[in-house]
């Protein structure tokens, strides 16, 4: 009975509130693509929590085996968008690898990422520094420990092995940052090196996140980066040591984003508002505290433990979503911020976030000609779509499901300059060329660019 | 009589041998030659079957590998009712959405009963998972205490005594300064010695590592249990959480009314409304809001892919590749029989295509296929084949196409063969007769060749079908098409503790509707042929 009385209050407040209007949406039979990552979660929550279904959407969430056939089902139309690494956009819109043009409205996460090495690896790490070798080793961890493994490995004539998922993935980004901080060079990619290993120290090749553990069990590989819950599974059946997470390499890094083709987007344009809205509200029920706890996180890691979204156990997820990290068994620490899925201004299409993305794909050889600042800037702009998020946001303030002081600030759609990378290297998206030039091992472009 | 001679006509037909002593034991023909026969071809498989199940049992558990124990009979059982259960709850909430009136508020009253049960239950196995959890931590480090302090106590004993021999050392080469030279090769063979001394620490610190580490892998099946229990009630609660909300506010039979209240409202509005207003915004809300109005009553519940949905579209993707394959195979196999030139033109392609995995297939498929449809769900073959009744169930797209083509491609060669091989041994006489009654073309092909091919045909299909269903599994999973495929990818990639015996479950249903399959192209093949062969298994 109780919708008949619910039903008089909603009319009222509808006539009341004129601009809270549903949308009409273009298409309302929608399929989303992800990976079974547990960053997924603001798509797979605004499914279960009813959010796409408050927009007048019916979402079928389906799992894609790949990055690569994710991508390619995206722009074959099979499915409408997807859950997406922050580079395959990007690269997708350049040209690296497949061309096509997408467009993202929506970060879907922060953080969330690590890099685990194998039980051998780690214990050479700890006898080349006595300091690890401890139940609870001081963090964050930097592959100094690990130079000295691959120079006597050079020695042999043999390089590091180490694993990634997609080479425009931010964990190749990562790891990549993380090896060169410390002074080891993972290699540079070129017109005939597609792989990225010219010049390269330690070798970094692709594997499918959820192959990881069995590939670094098999000793094919000797570390890797990769999101969760694949590094806490390492740590769960024991056959590896996460050293570092991506939150210690650059905190509050963008990892995952919403991607849809330009054309999808220009076809349905209040389709992807109304999408935007329910993500929206997805990644802020992910982030709500109360006093300063995350609440709804464990909810979201029954949800998720379905075997239709991610499906790993609950106990293996809840590890590194309820806010913390287990490093080793004997080692767990508090980590509130591994998986942010809204505060921090997280969602946010930031421009800033795309050109962080191509000046990494610029520092490796992916991007193999010099560009000027302004290419930067203008490429960012294609991509990411932040008048769509404000377009949402706003109409979430009207229906009261979020308030005015939760938008960001901003009125250029780039994040202030910061040092928060483990190298303590300063990145500003308003200077990429200075940024390129900063590094001691990278490409470098002439500085004449940076005016361009 | 005449019906028993039916029934075993009908068994022998079917290649079901076995049950044909039953029948003649229950008609009283020769007991105790029947009940031999039963005893071999009826309780012998089941001894095997059973002592399989025994020896997996035994066995299974034995193998610990970092995925988990290996399943156990009990544990694929267990897993088999977790998949279903998946599939129930995910039908009753379909169906929730659609429910009306009285139905849906009794569904409701009842749904709500049910969570108000799950609060005692859960806090029970909450309870019995804490207590489980504290005697097993118990037993847990009482288990590992021992080869954890020997461990440490190695390690420590280890690092002493390398400081101590590093120390000896430092003082003795302190002295060397006005050694001769052997005396300064002797200290050398003691840096030796030292290294050696702390290789040997090493090895043996491994050993105990390796212990310590072993020691932790146990696990306790009361813990286990207990888990399971709460894991089993917190997906229930999950469950019915969503459920209410189905059969509650966010039923469709609630939206439309909403929908049409507003709807209603904006047409009143309109029609109401005084000379000042903008009549034009207020025309347009209306038809805005009754378009939203029929999409909301049109709406379906976005259902996820479940198991046994997954089979049905495996099923008709394996018959869609292998009708094409029958297509293509038979009449070009009749070719082959009829013409040896057009034989020697088509060897090469047979020799060279034959051995291609339909792994190297599906990829080139994809691009060629996803090459004619730029933009699928528009296209006129997926929106026509979308029409077709049952079939339009399940969502045939460029996926679907592609797997059955795969499956076609791997699948052709066996009927292809079979068939030229059948037309070719048609019997000369029977050809020359043909000559002499001046039969034409295609009475000569319908009325000798292909009824003499026939048996051979049926043979190659029989083959075909059998390997488009092992194709298809592995087609499915490259290209994440919907069904049995995905299903075991989407298990490997989720890694829980239940996917190892939900992969096992997929053993059996595949083997099982395998088996199926090839009898029902036996009872096709023994339907056209003329002799009674024995049965081939």
């Amino acid at each position: 009975m109780r919708f008949r009385l619910i039903i008089p209050a909603l009319v009222g407040l509808g006539s009341q509130l004129a601009h809270a209007e549903k949308l009409a949406v273009e298409k309302d039979e929608l399929k989303f693509g992800f990976i079974k990552l547990t960053d997924c979660a603001p798509i797979v929550i605004a499914k279960e929590k009813g959010f796409f279904e408050d927009e007048g959407l019916q979402v079928e969430v389906i799992a894609q085996s790949n990055w690569k056939v994710l991508l390619d089902n995206v722009i074959t139309g099979n499915l409408d968008g997807a859950h997406m690494l922050s580079g395959q956009p990007i690269a997708a819109t350049i040209g690296i690898g497949t061309e096509a043009h997408i467009v993202t409205p929506y970060t879907l996460d922060l953080n969330g990422n690590a890099i685990t090495v194998s039980n051998s690896i780690w214990e050479q790490m700890q006898e080349n520094d006595p300091d690890l070798d401890s139940d609870t080793p001081e963090h964050p961890i930097s592959a100094d420990a690990l130079k000295p493994i691959t120079e006597d490995m050079l020695a042999e004539g043999k390089k590091l092995q180490m694993g990634m998922v997609f080479p425009v993935s931010t964990h190749n980004y990562e790891l990549r940052y993380w090896l060169a901080a410390a002074g080891i060079h993972p290699g540079y990619y070129s017109k005939t090196d597609v792989a990225g290993r010219t010049d390269a120290e330690v070798e970094l090749s692709v594997t499918p996140p959820p192959q990881m553990p069995a590939t670094l069990e098999a000793g094919t590989i000797s570390g890797y980066c990769v999101g969760e819950p694949w590094n806490q599974q390492a740590v769960a059946k024991g056959i590896g040591v996460p050293v570092v997470t991506n939150y210690e390499i650059w905190k509050n890094n963008p990892e995952k984003v919403f991607g849809v083709t330009k054309k999808w987007a220009d076809e349905n344009p209040n389709t992807i508002v109304a999408v935007t809205k329910a993500l929206i509200r997805a990644g802020k029920w992910l982030d709500e505290t109360v006093d300063g706890k995350l609440v709804n996180r464990e909810e979201a890691c029954r949800i998720l433990s379905q075997p239709n979204y991610v499906g790993a156990d609950f106990e293996v997820i809840k590890n590194s979503m309820t806010g913390t990290f287990a490093f080793q068994k004997s080692d767990i620490q508090d980590m509130p911020d591994f998986n942010v899925f809204f505060k921090h201004d997280c969602s946010y299409p930031w421009y800033s976030d795309g050109v962080w993305f191509l000046t990494q794909m610029r520092r490796w050889g992916q991007i193999t000609e010099t560009k000027p600042a302004s290419w930067y800037a203008e490429t960012a702009k294609k991509i990411y779509l932040p008048d769509v998020y404000m377009k949402a946001a706003e109409s979430l303030i009207s229906e009261g499901h979020l308030a005015e002081d939760e938008l960001p600030k901003t009125t250029d759609g780039y994040k202030p300059a910061t040092k928060d990378f483990i190298d303590g290297n300063e990145f500003d998206g308003k200077k990429p060329i200075e940024y390129l030039n900063s590094f001691k091992i990278g490409i470098k472009d002439d500085p004449s660019m940076a005016t361009k | 009589m005449e019906f028993k001679y039916k029934i075993l006509k009908g068994i022998d037909i079917s290649g079901l041998n076995f049950l044909s002593p039953v029948v003649r034991l229950a008609t009283g023909e020769e007991p105790a030659k029947q009940l031999r026969e039963i005893g071999r071809f009826i309780v012998v498989p089941i001894i095997a079957f059973l002592a399989f199940l025994w020896l997996w049992s035994v066995v299974a558990p034995k193998h610990k590998t970092k995925a988990g124990e290996v399943p156990t009979p009990a544990v694929v059982w267990d897993a088999t009712g977790g998949i279903w259960r998946f599939h129930e709850y995910e039908t009753q909430k379909d169906q929730a959405y659609q429910l009306t009136g009285g139905t849906r508020l009794d569904t409701l009253g009842k749904a709500k009963a049910r969570m108000a049960e799950l609060d005692a239950l859960e806090a029970r196995a909450k309870e019995q998972l804490a207590a489980a959890e504290a005697s097993s931590k118990e037993k847990f480090d009482a288990r590992v205490a021992p080869s954890k302090k020997a461990y440490d106590d190695a390690r420590e004993a280890s690092k002493d005594a390398r400081r101590t021999r590093t120390e000896a050392l430092k003082a003795e080469a302190a002295q060397l300064a006005g050694a001769t030279p052997e005396q300064r090769e002797t200290f050398l063979n003691h840096l030796r010695d030292a290294d050696a001394a702390a290789e040997a620490e090493k090895k043996s610190l491994d050993g105990l590592k390796a212990a310590y580490a072993d020691a932790q892998t146990v696990t306790f099946p009361e813990t286990k249990d207990a888990r399971r229990t709460v894991t089993v009630l917190a997906e229930e609660r999950q469950f019915l959480v969503k459920y209410l909300d189905m059969l509650g506010d966010n039923s469709r039979e609630a939206k439309v009314a909403d929908a049409k209240a507003k709807a209603e409202e904006a047409r009143s509005a309109f029609l109401n409304a005084g000379p000042d207003e903008d009549l034009y915004k207020l025309g347009s809300t209306v038809l805005k809001r009754q378009e939203l109005l029929a999409t909301t009553a049109a709406s379906q519940y976005a259902k996820p892919w479940t198991l046994p949905k997954q089979i049905v579209r495996s099923l008709l993707c394996v018959f869609s590749g292998f009708l094409l394959a029958s297509f293509i195979a038979i009449p070009i196999g009749i070719l082959c029989g009829l013409s040896p030139t057009f034989m020697a033109a088509t060897t090469p392609f047979v020799a060279l295509f034959k051995p291609v995995s339909p792994l190297v297939w599906l990829p080139i498929i994809m691009i060629i296929v996803g090459g004619f449809m730029p933009d699928p769900e528009n296209h006129w073959l997926i929106v026509l084949l979308g029409k077709v009744p049952f079939l339009g169930n399940y969502k045939i797209d460029p996926m679907f196409l592609s797997s059955a083509i795969t499956v076609a491609l791997c699948s052709l060669w066996a009927t292809l063969v079979n068939t030229a091989l059948g037309v070719g041994s048609v019997d000369k006489d029977h050809m020359n007769v043909a000559r002499v009654l001046r039969l034409g073309f295609w009475s000569r092909l319908f009325k000798i060749v292909i009824p003499t091919a026939l048996p051979l045909i049926f043979a190659g299909l029989r083959i075909s079908l059998g390997v488009g269903w092992m194709v298809l599994v592995a087609a499915e999973i490259l290209s994440t098409s919907e069904g049995i495929g995905k299903f075991v990818n989407d298990m490997y990639t989720n890694g829980s503790s239940q996917s190892f015996a939900q992969m096992f479950v997929v053993v059996f249903i595949v083997g099982f509707i395998g088996m199926a399959l090839d009898r029902i192209m036996v009872v096709f093949q023994r339907l056209v042929s003329f002799e009674t062969a024995g049965s081939t298994l």
